[in-house]
């Protein structure tokens, strides 16, 4: 088997094949999840639920990820803040607004949209890889991180970190002829797919269902979240 | 055989509401910033996170593949008695419950609840500490924990009516409003039982206290255990629905607070005639309507701060009346603490921590950062409006030797009724 055809392979059957895999286990999760049952509150709210919850999504996607200093009490972390939240921005930056996979999307869902150029995605892209090697190193040396951290924490990390680097090494034609590395990208990325579903990667399905929970709670109370 | 108990208490537990947050934690430690417990000490073991690691690796367990693969392949083990002695040690001695963690955590898991059901898990399978469950015993036998018995009860009240001059009714037929008092009030705090009084008198609330729902305090909701809970709310609840009052009047008491208004209505059916709320809701409301007028600027010597319970400023609502009092009580010597409102520190003597003896060394360093904060406002006098904060804040400043005076909310405003 050459280059090519593995490139073939990795880009259409293994491809699709992950694909399913990934839409069907994250479905399969959601609905172990939401089957477990929902006990109502009857207790009489104090505030508005709604403007809770519409609250605490405004400051989870706006401040939050971003701006360590919005709350005080996290002057002691900057790190996590900092890191996480760039980490989390180029990931996004590159997997939506990256030409490439803008196309990956349009052939799934029928509907594209503008980009962003090149320089900025791969700047971005940069910067995200850069942060996950600093939150690496920062889970592997804060004591609470590595209470927290076994080996499916390492995984998750291993298997976003691969289809980042090799992608950006592609982009930039480095090292090794541009087919291989295509290969390689999309094998990381197929393998991240089917991992997703088996992992806490999984956090931005019920990051939903938490927040949610987190404004209603607040929002009951008349507390600001 | 007890983590048998504990395992199927988690299990019982998680529904939807649970598992989607413990699902939703990406495990990255931030709310460790949050916890004084863990800012005071360091220990790892005190992070949030870590606390809920027992209801989580239940979950994971029983419910996902993952869990049983773990299982299988030996990167996760069974619980066993250890983990629940160990777990005891974190989520009863290291923890208030104060919810703040919730606040930080960038995914928004309601960690406090989280950590509530870890202690129900530990409560069915009676790994609670030995002092928390003596003294949900006693309050099983005697109505109180604090040893408050029926007579002990009777003669404090005569002696507060006695030595304050102050009408105490109890036990009034056609009552609207029952105020149950707490039992740290009663033998710690009879000024507040005054304050009270002489607050509700000027209303012209037509009140009672009751010789039967005379313990506002819940162990059992310090303790976990949903019967023991149940148990103590019903005493007062029965009372309450049997009288037919309207209101029901929380004094400065946070978890009590919060058992009855938030956790009571899932517990039993409690009718929606009957209004439950907080001496300072209801102190707030009074000013606004003008139903009680206060003497303006009569504390404004010094500097002022007020510290927020979480019970019943973060978790229960009342964050703004007491802002509005003390800008009328201490227009210019009120200055609040950083951060403050929700997002305050908790002084680390809720959640039962402070009846544990075990916990005195790290009770203590969780209040040098409360110490530090007030230092920092220049205050000399810290007010609040719950008194199992103000039973920390006392013995704080007796073993750090502080010359602060510690007051309380309620009688703050008795003091400034104008006539
Ligand atoms: C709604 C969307 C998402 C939210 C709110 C979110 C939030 C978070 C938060 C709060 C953390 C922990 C702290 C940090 O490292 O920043 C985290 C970690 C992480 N997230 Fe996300 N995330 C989202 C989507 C994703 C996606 C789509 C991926 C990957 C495909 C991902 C991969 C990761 C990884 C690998 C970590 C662990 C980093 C470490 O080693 O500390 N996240 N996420
Ligand atoms: C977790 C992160 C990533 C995922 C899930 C991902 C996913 C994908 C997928 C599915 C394709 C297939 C496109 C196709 O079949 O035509 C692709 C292609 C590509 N990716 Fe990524 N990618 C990631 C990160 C990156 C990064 C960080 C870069 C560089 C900045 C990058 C650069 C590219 C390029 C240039 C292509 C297109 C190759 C071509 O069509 O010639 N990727 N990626
Ligand atoms: S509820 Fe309060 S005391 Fe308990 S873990 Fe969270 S921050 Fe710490
Ligand atoms: S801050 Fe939230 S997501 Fe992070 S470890 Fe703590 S509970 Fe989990």
């Amino acid at each position: 088997m050459n280059w090519t055809t593995f490139l073939h392979f990795t880009r259409g059957p293994l491809f699709q094949v992950s694909l399913l895999i990934f839409v069907g286990g994250m479905a399969y999760r959601l609905v172990r999840v939401v089957l477990l049952g929902w006990k109502g509150d009857k207790a009489p709210a104090k505030g508005s639920k709604l403007a809770g919850v519409a609250k605490t999504y405004l400051k989870g996607f706006l401040i939050f990820p971003f701006i360590p200093w919005v709350k005080r009490t996290f002057n002691r972390n900057p790190i996590m803040y900092l890191a996480g939240g760039l980490f989390h921005l180029g990931l996004f930056a590159a997997i939506l607004l990256g030409t490439p996979h803008m196309l990956v999307w349009k052939s799934l869902l029928g509907f594209g949209w503008p980009t962003l150029p090149l320089p900025i995605v791969d700047w971005l892209a940069a910067a995200s890889i850069a942060a996950m090697i600093a939150l690496l190193f920062y889970r592997r040396t804060n004591s609470l991180l590595k209470l927290l951290t076994g080996p499916a924490e390492t995984l998750n990390w291993l298997l976003v970190f691969l289809p980042m680097v090799t992608g950006y090494i592609m982009t930039h034609h480095l090292f090794f002829q541009y087919e291989v590395l295509f290969s390689l990208h999309m094998l990381s990325v197929d393998v991240l797919l089917i991992w997703i579903p088996l992992s806490r990667i999984s956090h931005f399905m019920f990051y939903f269902f938490s927040r949610t929970i987190h404004g209603v709670e607040f929002g009951k109370r008349g507390v600001t979240p | 055989m007890q983590t048998q108990k504990a395992m199927n208490t988690f299990v019982k537990e998680t529904g939807g509401w649970v598992a989607s947050q413990l699902e939703a934690c990406t495990r990255c430690g931030m709310c460790a910033e949050a916890c004084h417990f863990y800012q005071a000490t360091g220990v790892p073991e005190y992070a949030p996170v870590w606390k809920v690691e027992l209801l989580r690796r239940a979950y994971e367990q029983r419910f996902t593949v993952s869990g049983k693969v773990k299982l299988a392949i030996g990167i996760d083990s069974e619980i066993s008695d250890e983990d629940l002695l160990n777990w005891s040690s974190y989520v009863y001695h290291a923890c208030t419950v104060c919810n703040k963690c919730s606040m930080v955590c960038p995914m928004g898991i309601d960690l406090g609840t989280l950590i509530h059901d870890v202690r129900s898990g530990l409560a069915e399978a009676g790994v609670v500490p030995a002092d928390l469950a003596a003294a949900v015993q006693k309050q099983i036998e005697e109505g109180s924990p604090l040893g408050m018995t029926d007579e002990v009860y009777a003669d404090r009240l005569e002696w507060v009516t006695d030595d304050w001059e102050v009408d105490i009714p109890i036990d009034k037929e056609g009552a609207e409003t029952l105020v149950v008092l707490s039992s740290i009030e009663v033998m710690k705090f009879p000024q507040n039982i005054a304050a009270v009084a002489e607050v509700l008198n000027a209303a012209g609330e037509n009140w009672t206290l009751s010789t039967k729902a005379r313990e506002v305090v819940n162990f059992g909701f310090y303790e976990g255990s949903h019967s023991h809970t149940t148990l103590f709310l019903k005493r007062i609840l029965d009372q309450a629905m049997a009288m037919g009052v309207k209101r029901l009047v929380v004094t400065e008491c946070g978890h009590a607070y919060d058992a009855l208004r938030w956790t009571a209505y899932n517990l039993m059916e409690i009718p929606d005639s009957l209004e439950i709320t907080h001496i300072t809701g209801l102190l707030g409301e009074y000013v606004s309507s003008g139903r009680i007028k206060l003497k303006a600027g009569a504390f404004n010597e010094g500097k002022i701060t007020f510290h927020d319970a979480c019970k019943i400023q973060r978790k229960g609502g009342h964050i703004n009346e007491p802002r509005q009092i003390l800008n009328i009580l201490s227009p210019d010597a009120f200055v609040e603490m950083t951060p403050n409102r929700e997002e305050a520190i908790c002084c680390g003597g809720g959640g039962g921590v402070i009846a544990i003896k075990d916990a005195d060394p790290i009770r203590y360093a969780a209040f040098e950062l409360k110490i530090d904060q007030v230092k920092k406002t220049g205050a000399d006098t810290v007010v609040m409006s719950c008194s199992n904060c103000r039973l920390q804040f006392t013995d704080g400043k007796e073993h750090f030797n502080l010359d602060w005076k510690i007051n309380g909310l309620t009688q703050m405003v008795a003091d400034a009724l104008a006539d």
